[in-house]
């Protein structure tokens, strides 16, 4: 866009890389970056068509990450290492939910930027995302897959919030390009900090494993209300009672009232049953993550 | 009694209108007879009401009793036919027939004995746990004394023997894909099985296949070459057949249908019990492994972008034995058989096709009922016409051509032939590249490699069942005769009920297909399968028919190579568009022409002729517009026209000019525009294909150009998409009209809270069955309250869905008419005394009759067009959504109103210059 964003980080002193994903408003970025003694560097790219999963050759705007994290020379660190690139930026509104599992899956697999280290995303993302995000066990509706999945992965921070009215829409009637929602709040864009967690891949999960770990997750807020030992049982668990008590999760526990860390232990001590090397589960996880990787 | 013929008199009815009006079963009638004439001892029976006839213009003369002529008899004698019905009914009876699958010639390997000897065993076993879990769950829900939301499927869980339930379950377990299957789609199944075998048991216990089986019996003779000869139409037969039959139950069964919520919910419970009593020792292939049972299905759930779908899988254990065992029975039910005798004609919409099972004259989306109840409210005599055309179509009888059969099974059977359409077996599916250690420590590209492997097995997988289906069930009527009967959807469009094979399927399907009746192919026979023989293999398409067959003569030497050595020869024939048929056709012509005398050849073999994009060929009668005729070819022209073509060259003129004028887009198109750039979107133009909708297309045509400049794409496809609509509007300017004026009345009918309705030309009832659907949980009480109430005062439940109403009624309306162009001509080619059937608009019959049927077809679209078509749909809307009763002050109502009088402008083709068109159909 014009960039607002860009100057504003620019006034406050930091280096910065702006990647822009359309061509008409290269020039003036262009020769901003001319002017400026190397404080920002203009790339011709999209952030969020990053590492296409559509092989062969890749076409800009959409850019590999290897090839980005070259231009802006940066190398990788540890996992554990301090965040080596922070990343501003507003997330398109069409397909939000889209990049929030894209984002997801690489943080998980340790793919894409997150092959640099913890990089730590700024985001605005619009106001039922962000509750989604931050939605506690039980909150109907809110509490979800991504809930889960995105606290186990990261810290999250809200930074700023700002009412849909402050934005300029291009709609003939006045109104907001902003998808409606029936359940949550909807007012607002909120800015959220995501850092990932430093011990995220210290226990049990690796981010070889962590594909089955999403889609465990996945099955069983598929249906919220569903008992977990039901769900347990369905995948054929041989001591799923055992387990549960074991973990002290209740017996008649619905799969919403579990905390994220509860799915992680979860998981942990299915690492150790059998159920993971029954075949089928690996099939349908690699299955998943076809549909995962849209 | 007294007081009940009183009560009767008080409620307005008459005596007579109890056996007018109401149904009986089994010896009802004969009772309510007898009480009444105690009562009223001289008490006659009303006489059957007079036949009606259709009063419609275009069928004057077809239904008028003076030209009426005698029906066609078939080459069987009424003994044959009669023992042909029984064969029918014996596998009607069974509700399913199991037969031999083409594989079972392969001979069976040790593993594959042992594993069926597995298979049985655990069957037997689950055959005893499913019908312990369903005798439980009876017996737990029998226990309650009220109804409640648990207990309301009970009395449909008695229906059956419980052994009946217990088969049903278990054939969908043999049916279950290793990919797994919809919740939804298996608890549908389930369901309706039930719900069949209700309707069959129902229909044997009230008397009423007694009756049918009775009436049979004498209306073979309509049919049967050793009978007299009848001048009467199937149904007028039947129903004359019925009315002297007089006494006993009535044909027509009591209404009985359950709402789709019962349906499913019953389907659901019996899934379920499935899913929990059926299980597999864990160690069953592997015997380290401790001895635990685990259940052979399982729920999972698949994502799709937002939202997600339950599915039903089956464990990978149970998937390698079935796979194992290699079995080559298959299981059908017996509708998807063809029929073994001529179908029983449609007299009413509950009424026709097959002997026992239930089939709907319509068609229906999942729970909509409305265009049923439109059909019931509907004067019968409305629905003749279009009742006389499926028995029409359903009455052509079909052999195998048994020679093609057999080729095709050998491929199939050896390794399938993807570039002939014959699918492969699992056996050459890819295999994933043997990767060691744990599949988790696998990288990205071992994963997407494995991934891909698995995406095409799935395909190979189903595309090899759904072949088998097909060819197993051709063999299995290799030496019969049979009959497709059929059915169409909401507007009219018609298809065969068996769902597998039939004579709308593939090449391979259609290639196996012949006429049972063979016609001598006269003069000019030889001539159309050689031209035919050109049209399947998609050259020549834009030469002249005198070109085709001369060119067709050219090659005879390719041909008739193709028909005597069709795997070890010159192979011609593969490289044609559709190989398989241009095979048949080959040997067709080969033994025709070798024949002492070609012209008394006796030929079984089906004949297309194609409309040049019907859509079109539509609307462009319909606003008369010149240029657009000419390019579809309705106008006469001594070459076939290509409207593709046309368009193409009119939008490369916008182009041109743009590009003087410096626009830049313009210029950097140069070059790039061709037929094959526009095809798609001129084709969907016709079913409402919207400028975003076209853009996309015209993007993914482009994106295939690899020298295109991509940054251009977006405003490259937008600007292609707005000429190729303004190339449409100058070549077609009233269809545009027309087709703004479908879509704007249906928007305004559609947002007063009302469905889209119309009547064909025919007089068939139509309403477009789009909803808005509500994910609401419905209790099976309240849809059948809800059915019964719609039944009693014709309401709907749901409110419209706006956009799909507005968007599909343009090429609904258009559907709809070329619905009774075929309907036309079937009949009128019925009267002289050709073979006919269709797949929408491609139209077949012998060689022979290949003249006549294109005159009557051309005939027919003129007597059509020249009906106020568009007229008469005004007013009929008019009528219906507009009549003062309602408040006609409201605004709406005034713009409706004033929309609907509105008809568009017609433009000034003469519709006359159609009957000297040769590619009108071609």
């Amino acid at each position: 866009g014009p960039g607002i964003l860009t100057r504003t980080l620019l006034n406050a002193g930091v280096r910065v890389v702006a990647l822009e994903s359309n061509s008409a408003f290269l020039p003036n970025l262009q020769s901003l970056e001319n002017s400026l003694d190397g404080q920002l560097k203009v790339i011709y790219g999209d952030f969020f068509r990053l590492d296409p999963l559509v092989t062969g050759t890749v076409k800009p705007p959409a850019m590999c990450s290897d090839k980005l994290f070259e231009t802006m020379g940066v190398a990788a660190v540890p996992w554990r290492a301090d965040v080596p690139v922070k990343v501003f930026g507003i997330l398109p509104q069409k397909k939000e939910r889209n990049t929030l599992w894209r984002l997801l899956f690489a943080l998980y697999e340790c793919s894409s930027i997150y092959k640099y280290g913890r990089v730590e995303l700024n985001i605005f993302i619009s106001e039922k995302e962000y509750k989604v995000l931050t939605a506690k066990p039980g909150e109907a509706r809110a509490y979800q897959a991504l809930t889960v999945l995105w606290q186990v992965g990261c810290e999250i921070q809200l930074l700023h919030m700002e009412p849909w009215s402050s934005f300029v829409t291009n709609l003939k009637n006045g109104g907001l390009a902003v998808p409606k929602s029936m359940w949550l709040p909807n007012d607002h864009l909120c800015l959220v900090r995501l850092t990932p967690h430093q011990n995220l891949f210290t226990g049990g999960l690796k981010p070889t494993n962590s594909a089955t770990f999403i889609f465990m997750v996945k099955q069983c807020l598929a249906k919220p209300k569903s008992r977990l030992t039901d769900r347990l049982n369905s995948w054929s668990l041989d001591n799923g009672g055992k387990l549960l008590r074991e973990l002290e999760i209740p017996k008649n526990a619905e799969t919403r009232d579990l905390y994220p860390e509860d799915y992680r232990r979860l998981f942990e001590a299915l690492q150790n049953s059998s159920m993971f090397t029954e075949t089928w589960f690996h099939d349908e996880v690699l299955e998943s993550i076809r549909n995962i990787n849209l | 009694l007294l007081r009940c013929v009183q009560q009767l008199k008080n409620d307005g009815f008459r005596v007579d209108d109890l056996f007018q009006k109401c149904l009986f079963e089994e010896d009802e009638k004969e009772k309510v007879l007898r009480a009444i004439r105690t009562v009223q001892p001289n008490y006659q029976l009303p006489p059957p009401p007079n036949p009606q006839t259709c009063k419609s213009s275009l069928l004057q003369d077809f239904y008028s009793k003076e030209k009426m002529v005698s029906y066609p008899k078939l080459d069987f004698s009424a003994q044959e036919l009669q023992e042909h019905f029984q064969q029918q009914l014996e596998m009607e009876l069974d509700n399913t027939v199991t037969i031999e699958s083409v594989e079972s010639t392969k001979p069976l390997t040790p593993q594959a004995i042992k594993a069926r000897k597995l298979l049985a065993t655990l069957r037997s076993r689950w055959h005893s746990s499913i019908l312990q879990a369903l005798q439980k769950s009876k017996h737990s829900m029998s226990k309650h004394k009220m109804v409640s939301g648990y207990n309301i499927l009970y009395p449909y869980l008695c229906l059956l023997p419980d052994e009946e339930y217990v088969g049903i379950m278990l054939q969908i377990l043999n049916t279950l894909s290793p990919q797994g299957e919809s919740l939804a789609v298996l608890a549908r199944e389930l369901g309706s099985k039930v719900y069949n075998r209700y309707v069959t048991q129902r229909k044997l216990c009230s008397g009423q296949l007694e009756k049918v089986q009775e009436v049979y019996k004498d209306y073979v003779h309509l049919l049967a070459k050793d009978s007299k000869p009848a001048k009467y139409l199937p149904r007028e037969y039947w129903e004359k057949l019925v009315a002297e039959a007089g006494f006993g139950p009535s044909l027509n069964l009591k209404d009985c249908s359950w709402p789709y919520v019962l349906i499913m919910r019953l389907g659901m419970h019996m899934l379920e019990l499935l899913v929990q009593a059926v299980k597999v020792p864990r160690n069953i292939l592997n015997p380290r492994l401790e001895p635990k049972l685990i259940p052979v299905l399982y729920h999972i759930y698949s994502f799709r972008s937002s939202w997600q779908v339950g599915l039903i899988k089956p464990h990978p254990i149970f998937s390698q034995i079935v796979s194992d065992a290699a079995e080559t029975l298959l299981t059908f039910n017996s509708s998807a058989i063809p029929m073994l005798c001529p179908p029983v004609p449609w007299t009413s919409p509950h009424f026709g096709a097959f002997v026992l099972n239930d089939t709907k004259l319509m068609r229906f989306v999942d729970g909509a009922i409305q265009h049923q109840l439109l059909l019931e409210q509907c004067p019968p005599v409305n629905l003749h016409p279009v009742l006389d055309a499926l028995n029409q179509l359903g009455n052509c009888a079909w052999k195998i051509n048994q020679p093609v059969l057999d080729i095709i099974i050998s491929i199939f059977n050896d390794k399938g032939n993807e570039k002939l359409d014959i699918p492969p077996p699992m056996s050459e599916a890819p295999r994933p590249p043997a990767v060691s250690g744990n599949s988790s420590t696998w990288n990205k590209s071992q994963k997407h490699e494995l991934l891909l492997c698995k995406k095409k097995a799935a395909e190979m997988h189903s595309l090899r069942m759904d072949a088998l289906y097909k060819l197993s069930i051709a063999n299995y009527v290799r030496d019969k005769v049979f009959w497709f009967p059929h059915n169409m959807d909401f507007r009219g469009r018609t298809y065969p009920c068996p769902p597998y094979f039939n004579h709308l399927g593939n090449d391979v399907t259609r290639a196996i297909l012949l006429f049972a009746e063979g016609r001598p192919l006269g003069p000019k026979g030889l001539d159309w399968l050689k031209i035919h023989l050109i049209n399947l293999t998609g050259l020549k398409k834009k030469d002249a028919l005198q070109d085709r067959l001369k060119y067709a003569n050219e090659i005879m030497e390719e041909i008739l190579d193709s028909a005597d050595h069709p795997l070890t020869g010159r192979k011609w024939w593969m490289n044609t568009d559709e190989p398989w048929q241009a095979l048949a056709c080959c040997m067709e012509i080969a033994k025709a022409s070798r024949s002492p005398d070609p012209a008394a050849y006796i030929s079984h073999f089906p004949v297309h002729q194609d409309g040049s994009c019907n859509g079109l060929q539509h609307y462009a009668a319909l606003g008369r517009d010149l240029i657009g005729a000419i390019s579809v070819n309705l106008m006469p022209c001594n070459v076939p026209q290509d409207v593709y073509s046309v368009v193409a060259q009119q939008v490369e003129e916008f182009r041109k000019k743009d590009a003087e004028q410096g626009l830049k887009i313009a210029q950097v198109l140069q070059g790039f525009i061709s037929r094959k750039v526009v095809k798609q979107t001129v084709m969907t133009v016709v079913y409402g294909v919207t400028r975003y909708g076209g853009r996309l297309q015209m993007e993914k045509r482009l994106k295939e150009i690899d020298e295109f400049p991509e940054e251009y794409l977006w405003e490259a496809s937008h600007y292609l998409v707005k000429q190729v609509f303004n190339g449409i509007k100058e070549m077609f300017s009233a269809t545009r009209d027309i087709q703004n004026w479908l879509t704007e009345s249906a928007k305004l009918i559609a947002q007063s809270g009302r469905t889209v309705e119309w009547v064909t030309p025919l007089g068939l009832p139509i309403v477009q069955p789009y909803y808005r659907s509500t994910s609401t949980v419905v209790s099976i009480c309240w849809a059948l309250r809800q059915q019964a109430k719609a039944r009693q005062v014709g309401i709907t439940c749901g409110k419209p869905d706006t956009v799909k109403q507005k968007n599909a009624f343009p090429p609904n309306f258009i559907h709809s008419l070329d619905s009774t162009h075929m309907m036309l001509t079937a009949l009128h080619c019925l009267r002289q005394g050709l073979t006919f059937v269709s797949v929408h608009d491609c139209y077949w019959t012998h060689a022979l009759t290949v003249d006549v049927m294109n005159q009557i077809c051309r005939q027919q679209f003129v007597a059509l067009h020249s009906e106020k078509i568009l007229q008469d749909l005004s007013e009929f809307m008019l009528e219906k959504y507009c009549s003062p009763g309602r408040e006609t002050r409201a605004l709406w109502q005034k713009k409706l109103m004033e929309q609907l009088s509105n008809v568009p402008q017609t433009g000034e083709f003469n519709l006359k210059k159609v009957m000297d068109s040769t590619y009108f159909f071609s």
